[in-house]
């Protein structure tokens, strides 16, 4: 029964005091008794119930008309409903109706209706008050600088971008550590860089360059807090600026495997060529330099120069292999 | 080129406006949480709740003090809204709201979306004990709404998603990337190894 479940409820939490001495459980009793004895008597319309139920009830007063019956119709909804408030149905004069419908039947009325409860509502958000909100926020906003209209204007002056997050949400906690990250974007040619420093830093910075929007991206959230992995992002920036304008020792090790870009110049392309064409005799008789500085300045073998620089920059494609075909038909006369 | 020196206000006077709003404990704004004025009033408010009783929100007849400083104004390029929550009914009145206060104040929506709603599914058993042929299943959905604002400045952000916020919804997250933008620091502006000769040391 109801009585022996409670006890044994409050005999549950009264092991750990055990060794106190505490047999009975104490009259204060510590638990939500939804499992009380006594079932708190509803029934008000009945009063007569024995002298004593008279004495303990206060009369209950009727709760008169509601005051949708007396709103005017152009009164001020503002005042009704100033702040977020849970539905009120003898507050909002409209015939609501929310809920599943019975078979055969509407969904019930807004009277005792939990779900038009459960359900945030916007009724302090109409439009009038909006507009009333804002007037009074107006003061504090200011204006965007009307020189800056376009993304391209923005960029050219303000090329850095930061990118943070912000998370807003109910929980046990208001933290949320992902609010840390930041991202630093920065397009590579607003920086003042000469063709050394350029291929240097995109060297070091490897996969965070992007070479179709030349986008150098840096994100840190290696530390905890979102103003030091700002100051982190500025920081590495910095040090990449700097660092790619120092010319070490060991660079001038370079070889042709560690080139970004195809150079035709000194490759074996070239000498093929020059050594092909010299056995083909099409400059005439002759050995040595000049003959092979006179064939590079020649038209068609600057053409086919292009050609193969093409092919190995941009890629395979038809147009470049037509180029290519059409630089070495002309070159060799076919 | 436009760097104007932009006016920076302050929102003391905000927590003023909003009294008679009765939430306001977890989503502490970070402009009223430095100035002592505005703890004070704070302290008042979880003892009067609204819901026993009306109060019209008198708005002060006074002018609300607002204060210029020359720290120059952050600029966003674009701001991004994301708003995650249950019920679709509920966002779609989160985003008229939205979108009316950005026209009142005056402020660009660049963009509003919907990302694709997000389902994750539970099936679980159904009886405490045996029986694995009869499961239940539960299914929780997401529904999103990102808004876009482009061309913002730092106090016109600062107050509308302060106002934004506070009118969040229950059950409904909000995400808010903010871009600003910057100008090259003055220490990238030219290399150092100009004015100092490079030491031949090798880089650790």
């Amino acid at each position: 029964m109801a009585s022996h479940t409670s006890k044994a409820f409050l005999s549950l939490g009264r092991i750990n005091v055990h060794g106190l001495g505490l047999q009975r459980p104490l009259s204060r009793v510590t638990y939500a008794t939804a499992l009380s004895i006594n079932s708190p008597n509803t029934n008000k319309g009945l009063p007569e119930r024995g002298g004593r139920g008279s004495f303990l009830r206060k009369p209950r007063r009727d709760a008169g008309e509601p005051r949708t019956e007396k709103m005017p119709v152009d009164q001020d909804w503002t005042a009704v409903y100033p702040a977020a408030t849970p539905f009120r149905p003898g507050s909002v004069p409209l015939p609501v109706r929310m809920g599943y419908p019975m078979r055969g039947s509407i969904p019930p009325e807004k009277n005792g209706n939990l779900e038009l409860i459960k359900i945030p509502n916007f009724l302090h958000l109409t439009p009038a008050a909006i507009k009333k909100h804002c007037e009074a926020l107006k003061p504090f906003c200011t204006e965007w600088p009307s020189a800056l209209d376009t993304d391209a204007k923005c960029d050219e002056h303000f090329p850095i971008k930061l990118q943070s997050t912000d998370y807003v949400f109910a929980g046990p906690s208001v933290r949320n550590p992902s609010a840390r990250v930041v991202t630093l974007r920065v397009k590579v040619s607003s920086l003042n860089l000469d063709e050394h420093a350029r291929k240097k830093m995109l060297k070091l910075v490897g996969e965070r360059y992007c070479k179709d929007t030349d986008t150098l991206t840096i994100t840190t959230e290696c530390c905890p807090l979102r103003q030091q992995n700002l100051d982190y992002a500025m920081y590495l920036l910095t040090v990449l600026y700097h660092e790619s304008w120092k010319t070490e020792a060991w660079e001038a090790e370079k070889s042709v495997a560690d080139m970004e870009e195809y150079s035709w110049e000194d490759s074996p392309s070239q000498r093929n060529i020059l050594g092909m064409l010299v056995r083909m005799k099409v400059a005439g008789e002759g050995e040595g330099e000049e003959v092979r500085e006179q064939l590079l300045g020649r038209k068609e073998v600057q053409e086919y120069k292009d050609s193969v620089t093409r092919l190995k920059n941009e890629g395979e494609s038809e147009s470049h292999m037509l180029q290519y075909k059409e630089a070495v038909k002309k070159l060799l006369d076919l | 080129m436009a760097a104007p020196m932009a006016l920076r206000r302050e929102l003391c006077s905000l927590a003023r406006i909003f009294r008679g709003f009765s939430r306001l404990g977890p989503r502490a704004s970070a402009a009223c949480s430095g100035h002592s004025k505005c703890n004070i009033i704070r302290s008042h408010l979880p003892l009067t709740s609204s819901t026993f009783f009306h109060t019209a929100t008198v708005l002060p007849s006074t002018p609300s003090s607002i204060t210029v400083t020359e720290e120059p104004d952050v600029l966003y390029q674009k701001v991004s809204l994301m708003v995650k929550g249950h019920d679709k009914a509920v966002l779609d009145s989160y985003e008229l709201f939205t979108t009316m206060a950005a026209k009142e104040l005056g402020i660009t929506i660049s963009n509003i979306s919907e990302p694709r709603q997000d389902m994750e599914r539970l099936t679980l058993l159904k009886s405490v004990h045996i029986f694995k042929k009869h499961r239940v299943q539960y299914e929780m959905r997401t529904h999103f709404r990102c808004i876009e604002l482009a061309h913002i400045t730092g106090s016109t952000a600062q107050v509308y998603l302060e106002y934004i916020q506070r009118n969040l919804p229950e059950g409904v997250a909000m995400e808010v990337t903010k871009t600003t933008m910057e100008k090259i620091p003055d220490h990238i502006l030219e290399p150092m190894w100009k004015d100092h000769p490079i030491d031949d040391k090798p880089s650790q």
